[in-house]
């Protein structure tokens, strides 16, 4: 029993093809986690690298406290489930069960006590004398999970274990696999490119696409909040419909048009409250995802509907306890092929549904899904990253509503209307603001507030849940962006210094009383200057490179306003000036043609040195841009 | 009952199969039954025959082969060549086995040039190869040795793994793998696992490098000086030209053990022993 932690796990094969990119993901103790996604989005090479059975090329790997990189599979007290069940073929079931035991050399009657105990729950005792090739597919599938229970490892791997079984035995050994995490207690992490496997079994799921992890949520949120149109296409059955769209905004409606045909909807604005303001403009492209169950063809529900659309029906699918009505917004459309208007409708059994008919449907506007159609991102996050908002900047003041806010030295902006858009993060619950809470909602354990403050109302985000619903608000305005016409007439601090550099090895000679010794010492060489390395950061390097090949390598390294101080030596910079922003007063300078920004409270000129603070760093290799540290 | 008309078209067809089959058969087993025969002749010379077969048939030329030793000394050639083949049976085996295996499941630097390296080296003839061999021989003072025969041959086997390392290509990396988790180290699945299931392939090999020094003639005539270590096949060659029912005899008894040898090995050469360890 353990928690895994994987941190920016990368796999790169020689040929330069990544297979898992920055993987980052914390599991629990017990937990049942399912990687899904198509074939190719290596979901089966990260739990080969969590097996230890691929390499893992960059990144760190915990299983418990301890760091696993480095650890042969039997070191690392794990158990693995094949698609194909990969049984021992010569060796009695028994044996096969008692092989792992065996070779840890557990005593004999500890064997026999945990394969008949494990052959018990699996139903298979009657079997134990059997070979392999006498069983049947489901009995297989059964042993090769006995064999991985009777070792009692602290996290079962499962690699498409019920790939091979047909649809009726599926369905049977995922219920009796669930049974059986409930039983052991213990923390599974299971691959499947099957969806309804994944919904059922997982009690979080990552979603996968071409090496990226698309979504890490539990199955409820996967359904309801999909990150981007790839998840929301993924999970549910039939598959959600897409259709391309442009948004308006038109007073408290929201009117949705349909590219592809003359089909409409007006919306109330209140439905799509988070959708990022810049989407409404009736231009940029956005496509809309609506899933079958969230339309309705009742004829009661249609008429009490405010919003109703219509479709021509194509087809319908009688599936007994349901009817999946397939059909076109496109009401002259008459083909047979697909087109970017075909909708699917899930309707009650048995109703009367006739090819041709037009029929009037209505959709639960609380199950609208937005995304970008460049981007495919979710334009209706749960938590909103910007607070988008029309300003007025006069003297030296920011107002939005009825607020006036002054803008510190570091900001300055020429007079006149601009938008604004704030970060949710860079509203602050220790400022001067009056504001109301309108309403709070916890999202991944955060929480997302709505505050009302001189008549606008704005998204924040607080790790605790409001006491009071008279709150003092502060804005962060080192994080604001102002644009005009499109133009970022203010830009946000950057949250990262990046200085390009090599990981270098020294060899000094060190006088002791006795002798002369002579020390290898691995440093960071930071723009042509050499900063001692932490022995964390040399050993995620030696990792990561077989050899000498980690000093031929390029490294990008990142570090933060706040992780890096003014010193005595270090890489010299040139000071440039000081932006203040009130609180906070930061030094920008310059090394080589990079700007950098420090962290600093009184004012500095001329030549200076930085020394960024080796725990606080991060480091990324350029040519394959794989995070290392 | 309808009774089938035979076309004349496919009758021709078939008699012709049929003829070509006998031709075929009467190429490959008339020197068989040629040599069959003289070993059963009487008077031994082969310019007693009529025509084609000897005129008298008896067991002598057989009884003559182990009881007249004084001077062609037939069992004791029959020993020296069970001995070296044997050994270069099981040696050769041992690193056919260990090559195939390891360039089938270990990936290391420039194993497909040496893969295909060795492929080529196992085309030239071993004869080719002659000069450098007695003198190296001569060097490491292994002529007139039967151990230098056996190492030569032993050393040469590994040569032809290609069809070994099919074979453990066939065996799924997934069992070893499970095995890998389970504890076992690479040694372990090697004897534990794969062997267990490539017997088939192990008794293949086994026959297979028996038959080579079991029947060759270049090796041992060129390293084995002495009389009493002659292998079957030079000692045969040694023989008077008036011994010819003899030199029969001796050939086809040579056949022997390889016979016996092949049906007490047979029950391992089945296929599906690594049935049910893996879905297809």
């Amino acid at each position: 029993m353990a928690n895994l932690s994987l941190k920016h796990i990368y796999k790169v094969y020689p040929n330069g093809t990544k297979a898992v990119n920055d993987f980052n993901m914390e599991i629990a103790d017990k937990e049942f986690i399912v990687f899904v996604g198509p074939s190719g989005c290596g979901k089966s090479t990260t739990l080969r690298m969590i097996a230890g059975l691929e390499e893992i090329s960059a990144g760190e790997l915990k299983i418990g406290d301890v760091v696993v990189n480095d650890l042969e599979p039997k070191e690392r007290d794990i158990a693995m489930v094949f698609q194909n069940y990969a049984l021992y073929p010569h060796m009695t079931i028994y044996d096969n069960m008692a092989f792992g035991l065996q070779m840890q050399k557990t005593p004999k009657e500890e064997i026999d006590r945990r394969v008949k105990e494990a052959a018990e729950i699996l139903g298979i005792t009657e079997y134990l004398k059997r070979k392999p090739k006498e069983m049947s597919g489901g009995q297989r599938q059964r042993v090769a999970l006995g064999r991985a229970i009777v070792r009692e490892p602290k996290v079962m791997l499962l690699d498409e274990p019920l790939s091979n079984l047909d649809a009726k035995l599926r369905t049977q050994m995922r219920s009796e696999i669930v049974k059986l995490h409930h039983r052991l207690n213990t923390t599974f992490v299971y691959v499947t490119h099957d969806q309804v496997e994944a919904m059922t079994m997982g009690t979080r799921i990552v979603v996968m696409k071409l090496g990226y992890i698309q979504q890490i949520d539990t199955p409820k949120n996967l359904y309801l909040y999909p990150a981007n149109k790839f998840v929301a296409g993924f999970i549910g059955t039939p598959q959600m419909n897409f259709f391309d769209c442009t948004l308006k905004r038109e007073g408290g409606k929201v009117h949705i048009d349909f590219t592809e045909c003359d089909a409409g909807l007006d919306v109330p604005y209140d439905a799509l409250l988070k959708v990022m303001p810049q989407y409404l403009d009736g231009q940029k492209k956005v496509c809309v995802g609506l899933r079958a169950e969230d339309v309705t063809l009742e004829p009661e529900a249609v008429a009490n509907s405010a919003v109703t659309f219509k479709l021509k029906i194509s087809h319908v699918e009688e599936l007994g306890t349901e009817t999946l009505v397939y059909g076109d917004l496109d009401l002259n459309y008459s083909g047979i092929a697909e087109t970017g208007t075909k909708i699917v409708v899930k309707a009650a059994g048995f109703k009367d549904f006739r090819s041709g008919e037009i029929v009037e449907a209505a959709p639960n506007l609380n199950a609208l899904h937005l995304f970008d159609a460049e981007t495919e991102e979710s334009i209706l996050p749960r938590i909103p990253k910007e607070n988008f908002l029309s300003c007025t900047v006069k003297e030296g003041k920011l107002a939005f509503g009825s607020l006036f806010v002054p803008l510190p030295p570091a900001i300055p902006c020429a007079d006149g209307v601009a938008e604004l858009l704030l970060p949710s993060d860079a509203i602050t619950f220790d400022g001067e603001i009056p504001a109301k809470l309108c309403a709070s909602e916890e999202v991944d354990g955060k929480f997302l507030l709505t505050v009302e403050a001189g008549g606008v109302k704005l998204f924040a985000v607080a790790k605790e849940a409001p006491t009071s619903q008279e709150l003092k608000i502060g804005l962060d305005l080192k994080k604001i962006r102002i644009k005009r016409e499109g133009q970022d007439v203010v830009s946000p601090l950057p949250e990262i210094n990046t200085l390009d550099g090599a990981f270098v090895m020294e060899k000094v000679r060190e006088k002791t009383a006795e002798k002369r010794k002579k020390i290898v010492r691995y440093c960071m060489e930071i723009a042509g200057v050499r900063l001692g390395s932490t022995q964390e950061i040399n050993d995620k390097m030696f990792a990561a490179f077989s050899g000498r090949k980690v000093f031929n390598t390029q490294f990008r390294y990142e570090f933060s306003p706040y992780g890096v101080r003014i010193a005595e030596e270090g890489i010299p910079a040139k000071a440039e000036g000081v932006l203040d922003y009130g609180r906070e007063k930061f030094l920008k300078c310059t090394v080589g043609e990079r700007e950098l920004y420090v962290l600093c409270d009184k004012e500095i000129s001329g030549d200076i040195f930085l020394l960024p603070d080796p725990e606080q760093i991060g480091i990324v290799e350029k040519e394959r841009d794989i995070r290392i540290v | 009952m309808k009774k089938r008309k035979i076309r004349p078209q496919k009758l021709f067809g078939v008699a012709i199969t049929y003829l070509a089959i006998l031709a075929v058969c009467f190429v490959f087993l008339f020197p068989i039954l040629w040599l069959v025969l003289a070993s059963f002749s009487k008077t031994g010379s082969i310019y007693s025959f009529r025509g084609f077969f000897p005129t008298e048939y008896s067991f002598d030329s057989f009884v003559k082969l182990f009881s007249d030793t004084e001077m062609y000394n037939y069992p004791r050639w029959f020993l020296n060549t069970l001995f070296i083949s044997l050994m270069s049976s099981l040696f050769g085996t041992t690193l056919t086995i260990l090559t195939a295996y390891c360039m089938s499941r270990f990936r290391f630097k420039s194993r497909k040039a040496l893969m295909k390296t060795t492929l080529v080296l196992g085309m030239f003839p071993s004869f080719m190869t002659m000069t450098a061999v007695y003198i190296l021989m001569t060097q490491f003072n292994l002529i007139n040795q039967q151990w230098g025969l056996i190492l030569i041959y032993s050393a040469g086997a590994p040569m032809g793994y290609l069809t070994q390392k099919g074979f453990f290509d066939t065996i799924s990396v997934s069992i070893d793998e499970a095995a890998r988790i389970d504890g076992a180290s690479n040694f372990k699945i090697f004897v534990r696992i794969t062997l267990p299931l490539a017997a088939p392939m192990i008794v293949y090999t086994l026959l297979s490098s028996f038959v080579w020094p079991w029947s060759d003639f270049i090796l041992p005539k060129l390293l084995l000086k002495n009389k009493d270590l002659y292998t079957v096949a030079v000692g045969l060659m040694a023989l008077d030209n008036t011994e010819f029912s003899r030199f029969a005899a001796g050939s086809v008894f040579i056949a022997v053990p390889i016979v016996i040898f092949y049906f007490a090995l047979s029950k391992f050469l089945i296929n599906g022993l690594s049935a049910g360890a893996v879905k297809q």
